[in-house]
């Protein structure tokens, strides 16, 4: 159990040092972390990479088809146009452009749009990705935050008239998808009752104004993204409420949180030090799953609200068939949910000190 | 099976299989009866399965469209009002619950399979193996579903069932297989299999054998929360229409009511509504008996 | 030897720090009402330490639990009186206090050290923090004074302080932890600590190295103490007074030597009985043959009487109280005189 100082005293032979270097990096939480977020987003990089070029009906080789049919290229003028759009030569051997796409990645070169000529598909990604980073991270962050202090009150008010409320809201709107809350909040609030300005709200921001970090721009912002930010919250909050509760309920068993009333510590510090902060942890193993399910759900609720974030865009290209902008925004989409992930494993790594060293889940 | 019967043997076989069906089925019942949400639950997963297999058999057709009869509010006639070419919704409704429940038994078929396979396996070989799965069910885990759902709609037709269920069970196997692995690691420590290997009865015997069936219970967990999953997905699919609208199904009527106009009008609010209430139970049952199966299955959740 | 004398003393005597009167404890249960502390009355002097005995489950910790008020859900005090004596000379009662007096009352008056306490620690929080925590609590300590006083108790239980105070939970092993604990107890210099067996899920070698650094402590430190065991032999090696607790009442008390040389009540000696004649080796309470009582519905009468070599007729109808057997000795035993420790056979052995 207890960590004697690692300081060698063998003689460092290089192999017992390649050894140890090892073995720190295996046991180092956050390189263990880190490696894997990597090896998710290589694997990731690399089935897409498959797809579309092995894929029947692989979209390189249709534009390559439809270029010589329609518009009278010769062969090696349509590969050369393709290569350029999907950054990289098709008529390579598939590991050698295999290898030249994921160099490309690495640039940040995720090619050019097919619908689009001259638009780089970085570019797509750079103006719409903002807008889901933050109407879903917003929304992620609200639901968590709100769901564990609910979650909180709930376990000490247990079996209170807030808690059966609570749960039961909770787990009703956690079984409905997202989307068909997003659906009934338009047909009613928005059209039927007209409470909500529906048209008004769409999009990521009003025609008109300039996106800068001011306060009219933050509220104008915000105003277009809370209905995105409403679903997510009302559709993941409960998951969050019913984990932080049944968490609590087991750390208040705890020995030390009776010592510490014992100690004489006061309600508040108890609750927040003691009970809170362990009781969150097991809730951050939760989080890529969150993420995962709010940033896909973003692309049916971004359709809904007609929110032009990534999730749109990425509807859109799909209905074009624009295949270098949806293959790139897919990626980063799962390389947002993945660095969302890391970023929660760190902080738990941060908050649980026997995390730290040790590792294991 | 020819086996010499060494001593002992007797008092650790564990009970024939259709006394332990039995039991099963009375533990289930006592399950749901124990929490009566968990048991509302039951029935309306039972109400939706009986609608799916006999509700195109009451209404064998969904009627010819009728130009007259555009967007007419309830009636008599037509009870829900009927659609943007005049036919009746009751009768889509009544018939459009099966291709969605087909699709998501066969995906949670599927994913369960793979699950409670890889999921048993891991926990049962333990070592590399038991890394490298978990390794995958990480990254797999970690990939967006649905967003890669949607991308692969532009490559693969998705017109048929067993497609579809099999791309969606190819995504929703992560969760599902950290809960089996869990499961099968708690069961392992069990004295009747541990009194099994003692016996030397071989892996695939105690696995099959003696662990699975201890799991019934937890099968069924884990193929309604695979369900779940494989509505959602699914129906989000034909309401963005990535896959093709062809017959009739509540996802289909959920793209039309929003792409023809049925939203704006008070008459046609039950040709939406329908589909979006018809899902919302469907789930909300399944997740409130999945929920209380699992109340009683997790002994970490059964204590608070 | 200090305690008779201050007890004796019937006109101006040392009022007790601490004075336990008819204190009755009842869980409400699905299963039913546990009573599981019953009559129990005391006075702890000042300096005095008392080793409370009995077998698990008898109701020793709800005791100490009681006495800070810090009873779980479902458990309530439902009779008696705590009498506290600060020091300033005023008498308090505990179950009046409100819920900030009592607050207050937990650690600076009255310290207790939990019963297999190696979870005692917030795992996400270094010693000091919650060393800190303990005294911002309650005095209005300087952070040096904190540190300067930490860094003394933990010396005083050989522990090193630098190390210790920078160190989360899970790095220090189950015997460091339980140090932390007893130099945590004593950081706001109270009056009184119960240490609820503090040895028991710790290794032989462990357990006698606490006891040394309590007896220790005991010489340089002024505070009184309730030290609950199961363990008579430890218990003996740190108590001026013994008090037997069974089935929820305290049965006998009297000075450590006339319970161990003279017990009165059938059920001390047979705890004494189970003591192996080497003092300190391992030996098994459960030896008294039959069953702890059900809390439940105990017996009626003299609750040991299902298991007493002793009973009668009588036993079973009447309960027995706690009669004067000596001087400052009582058992709540009707047939005490009978009760007689045979000392040759313990001492030859076989
Ligand atoms: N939280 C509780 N709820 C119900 N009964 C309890 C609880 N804690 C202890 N008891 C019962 O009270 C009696 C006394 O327990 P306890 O004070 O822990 O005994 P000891 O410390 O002597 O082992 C036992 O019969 C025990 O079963
Ligand atoms: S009163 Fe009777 S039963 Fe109780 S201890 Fe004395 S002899 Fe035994
Ligand atoms: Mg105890």
């Amino acid at each position: 159990m207890r960590q004697s100082t690692p300081i060698a005293r063998a003689p460092m032979i290089p192999q017992l040092a390649a050894r140890r270097f090892a073995s720190v990096v295996f046991r180092s939480y956050a390189l263990r972390r880190v490696l894997k977020a990597a090896l998710t987003i290589y694997l990731v990089a690399t089935l897409t990479f498959f797809i579309v070029r092995l894929m029947p009906g692989n979209p390189v080789d249709v534009y390559i088809h439809t270029l010589i049919s329609q518009y009278g290229f010769t062969y090696d003028d349509a590969a050369n146009q393709a290569a350029a759009l999907f950054a990289f030569n098709p008529n390579e051997p598939l590991l050698v452009q295999y290898w030249a796409y994921l160099r490309a990645l690495t640039r940040g070169d995720f090619g050019m749009s097919l619908v689009s000529p001259g638009t780089p598909v970085t570019s797509v990604i750079m103006t719409y990705l903002p807008w889901t980073l933050f109407s879903a991270g917003l929304g992620l962050l609200i639901s968590f935050l709100l769901g564990i202090m609910l979650g909180m009150v709930m376990a000490y008010q247990r079996e209170g008239v807030l808690d059966h409320i609570l749960t039961a809201a909770g787990s009703f709107f956690q079984s409905i998808p997202n989307y068909l809350v997003a659906i009934v909040i338009v047909v009613f609030f928005g059209v039927q009752l007209g409470w909500l300005p529906i048209t008004e709200m769409r999009g990521a921001y009003s025609p008109g104004m300039q996106p800068g970090l001011n306060l009219a721009f933050v509220k104008d912002a915000l105003y277009h993204a809370a209905l995105p930010i409403l679903t997510y919250v009302l559709t993941t909050i409960g998951a969050w409420m019913l984990l932080m509760k049944s968490s609590t309920l087991s750390t208040l068993e705890e020995d030390y949180v009776t010592v510490a009333r014992a100690r004489g510590l006061r309600d508040g510090r108890i609750m927040r030090s003691y009970v809170g902060r362990n009781a969150v942890l097991p809730l951050f193993t939760q989080m890529a799953i969150s993420a995962g399910f709010v940033v896909g759900g973003s692309v049916v609720i971004e359709k809904i609200f007609v929110y032009q974030g990534i999730g749109f865009i990425l509807l859109d290209a799909i209905n074009r068939r624009d295949y270098p902008v949806m293959q790139g925004i897919f990626l980063i989409i799962t390389f947002a949910v993945v660095a969302a992930n890391l970023l929660a494993d760190l902080l738990y790594s941060r908050l649980d000190p026997r995390i730290r060293v040790s590792g294991g889940e | 099976m020819a086996q010499t019967v060494r001593p002992g043997q007797l008092e650790l076989a564990p009970p024939g299989l259709g006394q332990r069906l039995a039991t099963a089925v009375k533990v289930f019942f006592r399950l749901l009866a124990h929490s009566k949400a968990g048991f509302l639950g039951f029935l309306g997963v039972l109400f939706f399965v009986v609608l799916a297999l006999a509700g195109p058999i009451i209404v064998p057709d969904a009627g010819r469209p009728d130009m007259t009869k555009i967007y007419q509010p309830p009636s008599l006639e037509h009870p829900l009002g009927t659609d943007y070419e005049g036919r009746d919704v009751l009768k889509q409704m009544l018939r459009g619950g099966r291709a969605i429940i087909v699709v998501a038994v066969l995906a949670a078929t599927l994913s369960t399979l793979i699950s409670i396979t890889f999921g048993a396996l891991a926990a049962y070989a333990g070592g590399w193996l038991d890394s490298i799965i978990m390794m995958l069910t990480d990254v797999v885990l970690t990939i967006p579903q649905f967003p890669l759902l949607v991308v692969l709609s532009a490559f693969v037709k998705l017109d048929r069932p067993w497609l579809l269920a099999t791309l969606i069970a190819l995504l929703s196997w992560p969760t599902l297989l950290r809960a089996v692995r869990a499961q099968v690691l708690s069961l392992k420590e069990r004295e009747y299999v541990e009194a099994a290997r003692a016996l030397d009865l071989g892996t695939t015997r105690i696995l099959f054998g003696e662990i699975l069936p201890n799991m019934a219970s937890y099968i069924v967990m884990s193929f309604t929360i695979g369900m779940t999953a494989a509505i959602y997905a699914q129906v989000a699919l034909y309401f963005l229409g990535l896959a093709p609208l062809a017959g009739e199904n509540w996802g289909i009527m959920l793209n039309l009511a929003w792409v023809r106009g049925a939203i704006f009008y008070k008459d046609s609010l039950m040709y939406i509504l329908a589909p979006v209430l018809a899902i919302s139970l469907l789930q909300l049952a399944m997740v409130t008996m999945s929920r209380s199966l699992e109340d009683v299955f997790n002994p970490r959740l059964r204590e608070s | 030897m200090a305690a008779w004398q201050r007890s004796s003393a019937s006109n101006g005597a040392p009022v007790p720090v601490l004075s336990v009167r008819n204190l009755e404890v009842r869980y409400f249960t699905r299963a039913g009402t546990v009573q599981a502390v019953r009559d129990v009355s005391f006075d702890l002097h000042a300096s005095e330490s008392i080793a409370l005995i009995g077998e698990s489950g008898c109701g020793k910790t709800t005791l100490g639990l009681a006495l800070l008020r810090l009873l779980p859900k479902g458990a309530r005090i439902v009779d008696g009186e705590i009498r506290y004596r600060r020091r300033d000379g005023q008498v308090i009662d505990v179950l009046q206090l409100d819920e900030e007096e009592i607050r207050r009352f937990r650690w600076q008056e009255c310290a207790m050290v939990f019963q297999g306490a190696l979870n005692a620690l917030n795992p996400v929080l270094r010693v000091w923090d919650q060393m800190l925590d303990t005294a911002r609590a309650h005095a209005a300590l300087s952070r040096d004074e904190v540190r300067e006083r930490s860094e003394r108790l933990l010396r005083m239980v050989q522990l090193e302080p630098e190390r210790v105070l920078n160190a989360y939970p899970h790095e220090l092993s189950g015997g460091m932890r339980q140090r932390v604990m007893i130099a945590m107890s004593l950081l706001l210099d109270p009056q009184i600590i119960i240490y609820d067996e503090p040895t028991t899920a710790l290794d032989i070698l462990t357990q006698r190295a606490i006891i040394e650094v309590l007896r220790a402590l005991r010489e340089q430190l002024d505070f009184s103490m309730l030290f609950i065991s199961h363990d008579l032999p430890l218990a003996a090696e740190l108590a001026d007074r013994v008090a037997t607790m069974y089935a929820g009442k305290i049965i006998e008390v009297g000075d450590v030597r006339e319970i161990f040389y003279n017990p009165r009540h059938p059920y001390t000696l047979g705890l004494i009985k189970a003591v192996p004649p080497i003092v300190g080796e391992l030996y098994d309470i459960s030896s008294i043959p039959g069953t702890p009582p059900n809390l439940i519905e105990p017996p009626a009468g003299c609750s040991f009487h299902p298991r007493c070599p002793y009973a009668r007729e009588r036993c079973a109808r009447e309960t027995p109280p706690l009669y004067e057997v000596g001087s400052l000795h009582t058992s709540a035993c009707h047939y005490w005189r009978e009760v007689k420790l045979e000392r040759q056979v313990v001492e030859t052995g076989d």
